[in-house]
């Protein structure tokens, strides 16, 4: 099999990944229509909805069509059984490119009634969209899925790679949410988000260190692939994939290319706040004081 | 001095001091200001008169003017005092003399750790210096590669006087940067929002953050060597199963982003100079500030591009060759950004316009050799060659020097009164210009030709000798070129063209006090609306468009951001520690280890004590809010108590381990083990006598009355020592024994 052949025909449907697909489908779904209604019901109550940004289709559909080349692609099949490099790059798209695109594309919505009765539900997604869970979320997402035994464990079992698939995205969409995410009064303040994604730059990047220069395999697994397809020599021999060099590939995706991500909200947040004209802030002030009070200013 | 002193000495309060003892006990930030340019002029001379000697060495070929060794100290000390006692307390002096001013400001946000910023840069200088007396000055580079600077074979103390002096320096200048960041967030005038900062405001806030990031990594590596230097351990010693490659990681981890540190400020006085002799607004202020964030980021993942020739892999290089060109890419948009504020605008070509325009050339011509390093192949031919040293020359002396000069043009009637003379100005610039690109330029052509750099002599090669002698001509220029600069500094100061508070018609806030400043700055402050209030005063009737006036911002209480980003800065340096320990723990070496010498059951009963204690502090707070003293140092006691038990319960173990052999220098487990959990106890151990300070006073009723901010600053202190300890526990007893 050459390289062609590999990439037309190595195309996964599994059953139990698409499962965890459609129930991430299904929650987005829901906040979809949740946001959607509290629009509605702002424009029946008089109160201006804030105008849909023209990205946002583009980014809903961007977001849900690299989730789903990410799982079914020959991208999962050399994660699921040849390459380590192959995995990590999986694992940022689930972690984060697919989520900060969903939850940007969410309908804003805001909260007029924040204190009186607060809901155990509202309770709860308060408490994790806090920044400090939040962020400890999405980094915290990173290191365990690296462990040595869950990392294994993901590799060989599609359960619990189905439940990685799942978890990724709902972590990444926690420690996405004080950045983007639709409720804009409970988004951080600019400054104080530079410094929440560079904190999380930190923790990838150290963690990315470690795979690089650590002397021995973080998935054991990979060393020596089970091989289904009959692709190894293809991938050791004219791919040049030695374990060491795959392991080597795999962490300076999460340490480099990851802290890109990470860099690149950092520039728009701070362009945009830089650049905004005060009728935009006027306005956001009277929508903040119609709004809830409890809106942090940098 | 006493010129200096007198003239530009602000307004002294008390008539009775004399007045050296006025500048030595001074807390005013412009004088502090002063001191430290002072300080850095003089170390600058110094500095100087080495590279001369440097070059005159390199007059000939095979020269025996200077001994190898003297060479070898005398490149080393040219390096270290130019970086640290030169750039960066010539950057840092400038920032606490106007940033306060730019930002509508009384003074610094703690003037007295200011003074013990500025105190720790002569202190850690002459401990430098006194090197030379105890067998010899450091003569290992600034880099001090090891293992030539371990003491098998750097045995003299100088590498030990080079590692104290850099501490102290180093920690002066985090305090100096904790202050700035203070000073920023919570001194700001009102209507000074964020956003209207000028933008040598904002580079140094962000610099600041660059140096209390960057610098823990130095000081964590210079104490390791340290460590092998004086408790015979062998961090960095690769035949005991040390890693040299290791130092090389830490090093530039620190060193790359010292690079940018050297430069962001200088792109803030350029983009404070560009546009008022341009008679223009900076074009672009989103992304001439957004991309100083961009630098100062990427600046922290490139370091490896200094170790292309150290074996890394090939991976790894291109990774970093990428990461490497991508900095280009912001630093490129200042560039642009400063050409299009020239644009279309009135220029007028004064000295400081000179200097900022030299700085625009040279510092890109600076970057371009920059990114042909990016590019692995060339790195390699063109490594350890002149045509580095032309290449940092460039970026350091013709870019950051550069703009450090123009910026002394700028500012010097505002700190002395007095103009400095246009004429011996243009004749300053234009000779250090041509002496400059005299020195440096051929440089290049020395590099690509293959002549080494850090050797004492070279061999007589068709047009060796003829460049070097060009090069070193060129240096004498560039001496002459100082001297007339400080003539006219002195000449100026007694006979310069009184300037007026607004000399060059400037915008910012410095410009609408009197020329020097009165103690407390201002008298009154103009409106601040745009990022350009003195023009909105000037043209009432086309104002700049106003910003952030919908609603104040939010200011954050003082104590609590310098305890916050102190912290921060520690967190960098305990990082380090742990992945030390993580790193010499991956491999095996004989004798004890983490699973075989460690007692993790007994240590996590410790642990919990230790977190108990946050708690208990948690409780002592809470009623100290709620006006119930008796409980708070109660709680306050038990808090100390616990901290008391866990420091003993350490004490024990070490006492168990040292009876068993187990000492620093048995192995690279007993070394970093003792490092890591040592620097935690430490910490525990201060933030004890931090608590029991605070439990003095309670017992004397100082809270009473509020001061509860001290309190919570300490607090959290006492929770970053414990939380600390978590990953310190994780990493040493639960996955040690594992790795």
């Amino acid at each position: 099999m050459n390289t062609t052949q590999f990439l037309l025909t190595a195309w996964d449907w599994n059953p139990l990944v698409l499962g965890a697909f459609a129930i991430a489908l299904l929650a987005y779904g829901l906040f979809f229509f949740y946001g959607a209604a509290s629009r509605l019901a702002q424009e029946v109550g008089g109160l201006a909805a804030t105008p849909v940004s023209p990205g946002k289709p583009g980014a809903l559909a961007l977001g849900w069509t690299v989730c789903l080349l990410t799982l079914v692609s020959p991208l999962d099949v050399l994660a699921d059984n040849y390459l380590f490099s192959a995995h990590m790059l999986q694992h940022l798209l689930l972690l984060l490119i697919v989520p900060p695109l969903l939850i940007w594309s969410l309908p804003a919505w805001s909260e007029k009634k924040a204190r009186k009765n607060q809901t155990l539900w509202r309770r709860v997604g308060h408490g994790l969209t806090h920044p400090l869970p939040a962020w400890v979320a999405g980094v915290g997402a990173m290191w365990l899925w690296h462990a040595p035994a869950l990392c294994n464990a993901a590799s060989s079992s599609q359960f619990v790679h189905a439940v990685q698939v799942f978890t990724l995205l709902a972590l990444g969409a926690l420690f996405w949410w004080p950045i983007c995410g639709p409720q804009r009064n409970r988004r951080l303040p600019v400054l104080a988000g530079v410094l929440y994604l560079f904190s999380a730059c930190v923790g990838c990047t150290l963690l990315g260190i470690l795979i690089t220069f650590s002397p021995v395999q973080v998935c054991s697994i990979y060393l020596h692939p089970s091989d289904p397809l009959g692709i190894l020599p293809l991938i050791r021999n004219q791919w040049n994939m030695t374990p060491d060099i795959d392991q080597k590939i795999g962490g300076l995706l999460m340490w480099v290319p990851a802290c890109a991500v990470y860099l690149s909200v950092i520039m728009g947040m701070l362009l945009r706040w830089f650049a905004i004209g005060d009728e935009v802030e006027a306005g956001r002030a009277v929508h903040s004081l119609n709004g809830s009070s409890h809106e942090k200013i940098s | 001095m006493n010129g200096a002193a007198a003239m530009a000495m602000p307004a002294q309060p008390a008539p009775r001091e004399s007045w050296l003892f006025g500048w030595i006990a001074t807390v005013d930030h412009k004088r502090i200001g002063i001191l430290y340019l002072f300080t850095s002029v003089v170390f600058f001379v110094i500095g100087g008169i080495q590279a001369l000697l440097i070059r005159l060495q390199l007059w000939s070929p095979n020269s025996h003017f200077l001994s190898p060794d003297a060479y070898n100290q005398m490149f080393t000390m040219h390096g270290t005092t130019m970086i640290f006692l030169v750039v960066m307390p010539t950057l840092i002096g400038l920032a606490n003399y106007f940033v306060p001013l730019m930002i509508g400001a009384r003074d610094m946000a703690f003037p007295r750790l200011n003074a013990m910023s500025y105190w720790m840069l002569p202190c850690g200088g002459l401990l430098l210096y006194f090197s030379y007396w105890t067998g010899g000055a450091p003569a290992v580079g600034w880099f001090a590669y090891a293992p030539l600077s371990e003491s098998a074979f750097s045995s003299s103390p100088g590498v030990d006087y080079w590692i104290i002096s850099l501490l102290i320096l180093g920690t002066g200048s985090i305090a100096a940067s904790i202050n700035l960041i203070a000073t920023v967030l919570c001194m700001r005038a009102p209507g000074m929002s964020m956003r209207k900062l000028p933008l040598f405001v904002w580079m140094n806030f962000i610099n600041s953050f660059l140096i209390i990031f960057a610098l823990p990594a130095l000081n964590a590596a210079i104490i390791m060597l340290l460590i092998d230097r004086t408790l015979s351990a062998n961090f960095f010693l690769p035949f005991h199963g040390g890693s040299a490659l290791l130092w090389q990681h830490f090093f530039w981890s620190f060193g790359h982003p010292e690079v940018y540190i050297m430069a962001l400020p200088a792109f803030g006085m350029i983009s404070e100079m560009i546009p008022v002799f341009s008679r223009k607004p900076i074009f672009g202020y989103p992304f001439v500030a957004a991309s100083t964030v961009a630098i100062a980021l990427l600046s922290f993942g490139v370091w490896a591009h200094h170790m292309f020739t150290s074996g890394l892999g090939h991976t790894v290089d291109l990774f970093f060759a990428a990461a490497s060109m991508l900095i280009a890419v912001p630093t490129g948009v200042k560039i642009f950004n400063w050409s299009a504020t020239m644009w279309g605008g009135a220029v007028r070509l004064t000295t400081p316009m000179l200097f900022a325009i030299a700085f625009l050339i040279q510092f890109t011509i600076g970057g371009l050799s920059g990114i042909t390093f990016a590019t692995v192949p060339i790195d390699w031919a063109t490594t350890d060659t002149y045509y580095v040293v032309a290449h940092f020359h460039y970026v350091l002396f013709g870019g950051s020097l550069f703009g450090v000069l123009g910026a002394v043009y700028y500012w010097f009637p505002k700190m002395s009164g007095r103009m400095l003379s246009e004429r011996l100005g243009k004749l300053q610039f234009w000779t250090m210009l041509i002496g400059f690109n005299l020195t440096f330029f051929v440089q290049h052509y020395l590099g690509l030709m293959g002549m080494p750099r850090r050797v004492y002599t070279y061999p007589d090669f068709p047009a060796w000798a003829v460049l070097n002698r060009l090069s070193t001509v060129g240096a004498f220029v560039m001496a002459f070129s100082v001297a007339v600069l400080l003539w006219n500094i002195l000449a100026s100061m007694r006979g310069g063209k009184l300037a007026g508070d607004n000399p060059w018609q400037a915008w910012t806030l410095e410009w609408a006090t009197t020329s020097p400043p009165p103690a407390e700055n201002f008298t009154a402050l103009p409106a601040i609306r745009s990022r350009r209030p003195l023009w909105d005063l000037a043209h009432p009737e086309s104002p700049d468009q106003p910003l952030d006036t919908a609603h104040p911002e939010k200011i954050p209480e003082k104590n609590q951001v310098s305890m916050l980003t102190f912290i921060a800065s520690e967190g960098f340096f305990f990082l380090m520690l742990i992945t030390a320990f993580i790193y010499y723990n991956f491999q095996f070496h004989s004798g004890p280890n983490a699973g075989s010498a460690l007692n993790p059951a007994l240590t996590s009963v410790y642990t919990v004590l230790l977190l108990g204690s946050s708690l208990t502090f948690w409780f002592s707070e809470r009623y100290l809010h709620r006006g119930n003293h008796h409980r708070f140092r109660l709680w306050l006691g038990l808090t100390i108590l616990l901290g008391l038990v866990f420091i003993i319960g350490q004490g024990r173990e070490y006492a168990h381990l040292l009876r068993e052999g187990v000492t620093m220098n048995r192995n690279l487990f007993a070394t970093t083990f003792f490092t890591l959990t040592g620097f935690h106890g430490l910490h525990v151990c201060v933030g004890l006598i931090g608590l029991a300070v605070l439990l003095g006073l309670g017992l004397k009723g100082q809270f009473q009355t509020g001061r509860i901010e001290a309190v919570r600053s300490l607090g959290l202190y006492w929770h970053f020592v414990d939380a600390v300890w978590i990953f310190v526990f994780t990493t040493v007893y639960l996955v040690g024994p594992h790795l």
